[in-house]
């Protein structure tokens, strides 16, 4: 009788990381963080129909400083303010710094570990976990938005919906190349939460404020070249935004927001094959 | 994966295909209808030749019956003696008789003035023999077009009596107009009224070279684009270009625009969106840029003027790729303002 061979023992990485992927959707969606992601998430809805309410008690329409103002603008500024600004980022820092510290605080890093698959195979399926959680949560939250503020204000689905799909896309490119450098940060970095926050709340939209090369080490300039909507001017940080608004092309945007997921997730990996995850008692 | 796992994944994906289909539904078919659908300014487009430079639509009975009309009457009483020699010559009421109208500019060989030919096409109630007579006692005569009765009036009999003609308009064109069905009238040059009697006719026939604007896609989308509009105006740059009268240091510092289109919405006040659509998206982003720089410059003029604060907040700007489009209102109160300082400048007024 022939001993069977590693290769035909062990599972391949594709594999592998799709039965992490089966394990870790279930624990994502069903966990204490998913009741924040439904608040996160249910509050443009909630917008959407106070706007909506508004806009078919009142007749003259929703006015923004005395102006009367159409629904396709008050979905881009809301997709600008809520997703862009905030929504993207904390959901790649919260989900995507826990993908492995979770499993480190709750010590059953060992049992994924001990599994004869890559360990870099339980990174990337937890990746592709966080990624089916976010987007699958995050796309039909934008969709209700859209179909609730639209029409209001005399707008047109029809007319709006081009952007609609632009601003799906970006949405799924955003918390791919936010949940990929989190993962990094998660799998490096002993705090990985604090840093996280202050990298998407303080780094970039400071460094966006600036002239000059240090703003292409951020994520948002990258996203800002896939956003069809005009950036709001809200406040006096947008207005200067607006001024040093400097957007690269749609296709340098999409190569390096690619760039910046492989390359994140290709570190990530080799971190979790090569560390040596220390478990306190 | 469990079945809550599995019923959650695919109900989030029902909600998405179900909005992605009805979103291309709404795109395609155009739900909710655009401004040209539900006014039927769509179905006079279908009498307007497929070359045409411009077209306009305006919903003249809600512009005439909208809080704002009423607002400037009010505001600034205006002589009617314009819509009363109308009335007299041709027995039209514009207030009462018209409900909408659609307008064209056609790039025709023998006009020497630039875009070309135009031609109204008005929907209502007339008098048609009253016209007829009218027009006759000025000189015209009627001849007939494929079963239409067409009234022909030569330019330079009209520029020889009382009615003004515009001194670029070739006097020896031929203007006209026919009663295409009941309660559509067309009036302008003989060459497209034929042209729209012929469409009314056969309809569509790109074989025999015979098709209505309806067939150009590249401007139809761009009417299909505009939001829920009583007025519009849609058409190529270099047609409306030579009339703005921009000096050429102005005109050359303009990035390339193929295609414009602008769009109104008439009631309390007045919301609206101009759209351009570049050669190219290097076209529009510089495009965009002198936008943006324009509007900083108006909105620090405007700071000291809280009543166009206003409408000054109201200017975005925005599209994609090689689309810019700036939308804007002006709100009520704007009105009131220039009724306030019409009523000062008045003859007579303290």
């Amino acid at each position: 009788m022939s001993q069977p061979t590693r290769s035909a023992a062990t599972p391949g990485m594709l594999s592998s990381a799709m039965r992490i992927f089966d394990l870790s959707l279930g624990q994502m969606l069903w966990s204490r963080r998913s009741v924040f992601l439904g608040v996160l998430l249910g509050g443009p809805v909630a917008i959407a129909i106070v706007l909506r309410v508004f806009d078919t008690l009142h007749a003259a329409g929703f006015k923004v400083n005395g102006a009367v103002v159409g629904g396709s603008s008050i979905f881009g500024m809301m997709i600008w303010l809520l997703f862009i600004r905030f929504i993207v980022p904390v959901l790649g820092v919260f989900y995507g710094t826990s993908l492995i510290a979770d499993e480190v605080d709750d010590k059953t890093i060992t049992y994924l570990f001990t599994r004869p698959i890559p360990r870099s195979a339980v990174l990337v399926g937890k990746y592709l976990a966080y990624l089916a959680c976010t987007v699958l949560l995050v796309l039909p939250s934008v969709m209700l938005m859209f179909f609730l503020v639209a029409p209001t204000g005399g707008g047109s689905i029809g007319a709006a919906f081009p952007s609609l799909l632009a601003d799906l896309g970006m949405l799924a490119v955003g918390l791919a190349a936010y949940g990929a450098v989190f993962a990094l940060v998660g799998t490096r970095l002993k705090r990985p939460l604090v840093v996280g926050l202050v990298f998407a709340f303080g780094w970039e939209p400071a460094v966006l404020l600036f002239p000059g090369y240090l703003r292409r080490l951020t994520i948002a300039y990258y996203m800002q070249a896939l956003v069809t909507h005009e950036m709001p001017q809200d406040s006096a940080v947008s207005m200067l935004l607006q001024i040093f608004h400097e957007v690269p092309s749609l296709w340098t945007s999409l190569l390096c927001l690619a760039g910046i997921i492989a390359v994140s997730l290709w570190l990530a990996g080799r971190a979790v094959e090569q560390r040596e995850y220390v478990l306190e008692q | 994966m469990t079945n809550k796992t599995r019923y959650f994944v695919i109900i989030s994906l029902l909600v998405l295909g179900v909005g992605l289909g009805t979103g291309l539904v709404a795109y395609y078919v155009g739900f909710p209808a655009g401004a040209q659908g539900r006014r039927g300014g769509q179905a006079d487009l279908a009498f307007v030749p497929r070359d045409a430079t411009v077209i306009a639509f305006a919903n003249v009975q809600e512009i005439m019956s909208s809080e704002l009309r009423q607002k400037m009457r009010r505001a600034l009483p205006m002589p009617e003696n314009g819509q009363k020699e109308l009335e007299n010559l041709t027995g039209i009421n514009i207030e009462t008789d018209i409900d909408s109208v659609v307008a064209c500019m056609h790039p025709e060989a023998k006009s020497t003035s630039i875009p070309g030919a135009g031609m109204v096409l008005a929907r209502g109630r007339f008098a048609e023999v009253k016209i007829e007579a009218l027009m006759r006692e000025h000189g015209a005569h009627v001849e007939d077009y494929s079963g239409k009765r067409l009234i022909v009036v030569d330019t330079k009999d009209f520029a020889a009596g009382d009615i003004d003609v515009h001194p670029t308009t070739n006097k020896n064109t031929t203007f006209a107009l026919s009663f295409i069905e009941p309660g559509l009238v067309a009036i302008g040059s003989t060459t497209l009224l034929k042209s729209a009697i012929d469409l009314h006719k056969a309809g569509n026939n790109p074989q025999a070279g015979l098709e209505s604007v309806t067939g150009n896609d590249e401007l139809m989308n761009l009417v299909r684009s505009l939001d829920n509009a009583n007025a519009w105006a849609v058409g190529r740059f270099d047609a409306l270009s030579p009339q703005a009268h921009l000096p050429d240091n102005v005109l050359s510092q303009i990035p390339a625009i193929a295609w414009f289109a602008i769009s109104g919405h008439v009631n309390g006040g007045i919301r609206g969106t101009l759209r351009a659509e570049a050669r190219d998206e290097a076209s529009a982003n510089n495009l965009r840029d002198v936008v943006r720089g324009f509007l900083a410059l108006a909105k620090l003029g405007a700071g000291a003027k809280p009543e166009l604060q206003a409408m000054m907040q109201s200017l975005e700007l925005g599209g994609a790729g090689k689309t810019v489009s700036l939308s804007f209102a002006v709100p009520a109160e704007v009105f009131d303002v220039i009724g306030a300082v019409a009523g000062k400048n008045k003859p007579g007024s303290p």
